[in-house]
């Protein structure tokens, strides 16, 4: 696959002409290789980190239970 | 400078050539322009169509009650809010994927789907008040809201449907820029730059000092100039603009840029406010507001106001439901880049159709209940946006996903306090607006 180093190559040698450069918009440009992270899977997390997620879990929960309540009970 | 056709070899495959348009100019300084300006695009619209119409009401309202007073409240949260969108920059340009994407990947379906479920719950409520203050300005202009209203709704529909990204931003970018007229107005309105830069500059207490209903204003600016929508439009649309590496500085200007245009309309529309009062006005709304304008500043002001009212929704509303689109689209594995025609993502364009109508038409409902939909928006906002910021800060600590574009300490700890006051504050709101007794004399405020 072609990547912007590909490009950057060819600026390169432009550049060595010292009279020209190459701009090329990203939608036009050869798609660039990312990380791939489908293959990274789950992000490996220690216990607190877990727990702390968990915590802010039960949080949302609670919050968006009680502004439910709170507008169900303003609209009867 | 010269358009010319570029043809390369790809990498890797010798043989095979890779046709490359790209733009052939002469000197430094021209590169760099012309690569911002074929750059600049998200930053910007994520920026200014932050400055919706339930932010237009919000700073309004500043302005109205407290003059200029509260000015460098809105200063303060333009490094917060570069800071905030910057991770999203690096996140979106490293990965090439959106920000729902990231998280049901690397933290599992379960919290994939919650985030997913609250931000498009905040984004339909949303959608739902920036179609209310389309009508409040369109009924303050003579237009009927029966007729306005689809009509604004099928443009925003249109806008999308070109199956072309580039088309898509040009006409956006230059409804953003529409927003510099915020300027004018405050030039023509404004009290004397002396006490805007000193408001500006230095902290002061309003008279009165500070009561619940001052601090709900400030968490209000707060939660109106920092939104969850935010994270996850301008990562898809940097997925979708398929922004390189090479891009990085130029994605970060763009930011940059967005977030000093915003915060300085946002200073306008809070002078416009301050003008307001000082003739003696008192805000109900920001329709009303224009027309106390209008009556000393002539009707071309007040028309302009109303204008400016529905540019920020219309903004508001496709940048919001772009993100819910965007963000279904990629939980789902559907196709969803505004560069596919109808036929090749149906369900991405069906899913911003349905939001926009959705939100059109319950507006339309006669004796619907808006008011509660807008308490419910200013609360929900307040409770995910710290939730929000923590997975973005999880997500820009994750090495194996960004390599050296990771968070630096510096980062984390800037970052670690922002999300402690965002906690703060959105702790007091949700408190505030849920349980009012607690705070004797707080009354329903502005808009998030």
């Amino acid at each position: 696959m072609g990547t912007i180093a590909t490009l950057i190559d060819l600026e390169t040698r432009m550049e060595t002409r010292k009279d020209h450069f190459v701009v090329v918009h990203p939608l036009d440009d050869v798609p660039e290789t990312k990380v791939d992270t489908e293959a990274l899977g789950p992000m490996p997390m220690t216990r607190t980190v877990r727990f702390s997620l968990m915590s802010l879990r039960a949080y949302l929960i609670l919050m968006v239970l009680l502004v439910v309540y709170h507008v169900v009970m303003l609209a009867r | 400078m010269t358009n010319k056709t570029l043809i390369m070899p790809a990498a890797g495959v010798e043989e095979e050539l890779m046709p490359v348009r790209g733009r052939v100019v002469k000197s430094k300084w021209t590169r760099d322009l012309l690569t911002f300006l074929m750059v600049v695009g998200p930053g910007l619209i994520v920026m200014v169509a932050d400055n919706d119409a339930g932010a237009v009401s919000t700073y309004s309202q500043a302005g109205a009650q407290y003059g200029t007073h509260l000015l460098w409240i809105v200063l303060l949260l333009l490094p917060v809010c570069y800071f905030i969108q910057e991770m999203v920059v690096r996140l979106g340009i490293a990965t090439g994927k959106g920000h729902a994407a990231m998280i049901y990947q690397r933290f599992g379906k379960w919290w994939g789907l919650f985030s997913l479920v609250d931000l498009q719950l905040v984004n339909f409520l949303t959608l739902v008040t920036e179609f209310a203050a389309i009508n409040l300005a369109l009924s303050k202009m003579g237009v009927d809201p029966r007729y306005g209203v689809p009509l604004a709704a099928a443009a925003l529909i249109l806008l999308v449907l070109t199956g072309s990204y580039r088309r898509w931003e040009r006409i956006v970018v230059f409804l953003c820029l529409l927003d510099f007229a915020w300027f004018w107005i405050a030039f023509r309105l404004g009290p004397p730059l002396g006490q805007i830069v000193k408001h500006a500059v230095l902290p002061s207490k309003p008279a009165g000092g500070i009561t619940p209903d001052l601090m709900f204003l400030v968490i209000a600016i707060v939660g109106t100039t920092i939104a969850p929508w935010q994270l996850f439009f301008q990562q898809s649309c940097i997925a979708d603009k398929r922004l390189r590496f090479a891009d990085l500085k130029w994605a970060r200007l763009d930011t940059f840029l967005g977030a000093c245009v915003t915060v300085t309309a946002a200073v306008c529309m809070m002078i416009a406010g301050a003008a307001s009062q000082a003739h003696g006005f008192r805000f109900t709304d920001p329709a009303q507001m224009a027309a106390d304008i209008g009556t000393f500043a002539g009707p071309v002001m007040r028309n302009l106001i109303l204008l400016l009212m529905i540019n920020a929704a219309v903004l508001g509303t496709t940048a919001i439901s772009l993100s819910s689109a965007w963000a279904y689209g990629e939980v789902r594995g559907w196709p969803h880049s505004l560069q596919l025609p109808w036929r090749e993502a149906r369900g991405f364009y069906s899913l911003y159709l349905i939001c926009v109508a959705a939100a059109a038409g319950i507006v339309l409902i006669p004796r619907a209940p808006l008011q509660l939909i807008i308490l419910g928006v200013q609360v929900l906002a307040g409770v995910i946006l710290p939730s929000a910021i923590i997975f973005l800060q999880l997500l820009l600590n994750d090495k194996e996903l960004l390599g050296e574009h990771a968070n630096k300490p510096w980062n984390n700890w800037v970052n670690w306090t922002i999300i402690i006051v965002l906690f703060i504050l959105s702790l007091i709101l949700a408190a505030q607006v849920t349980a009012p007794n607690l705070f004797p004399s707080a009354v329903g405020g502005p808009t998030t």
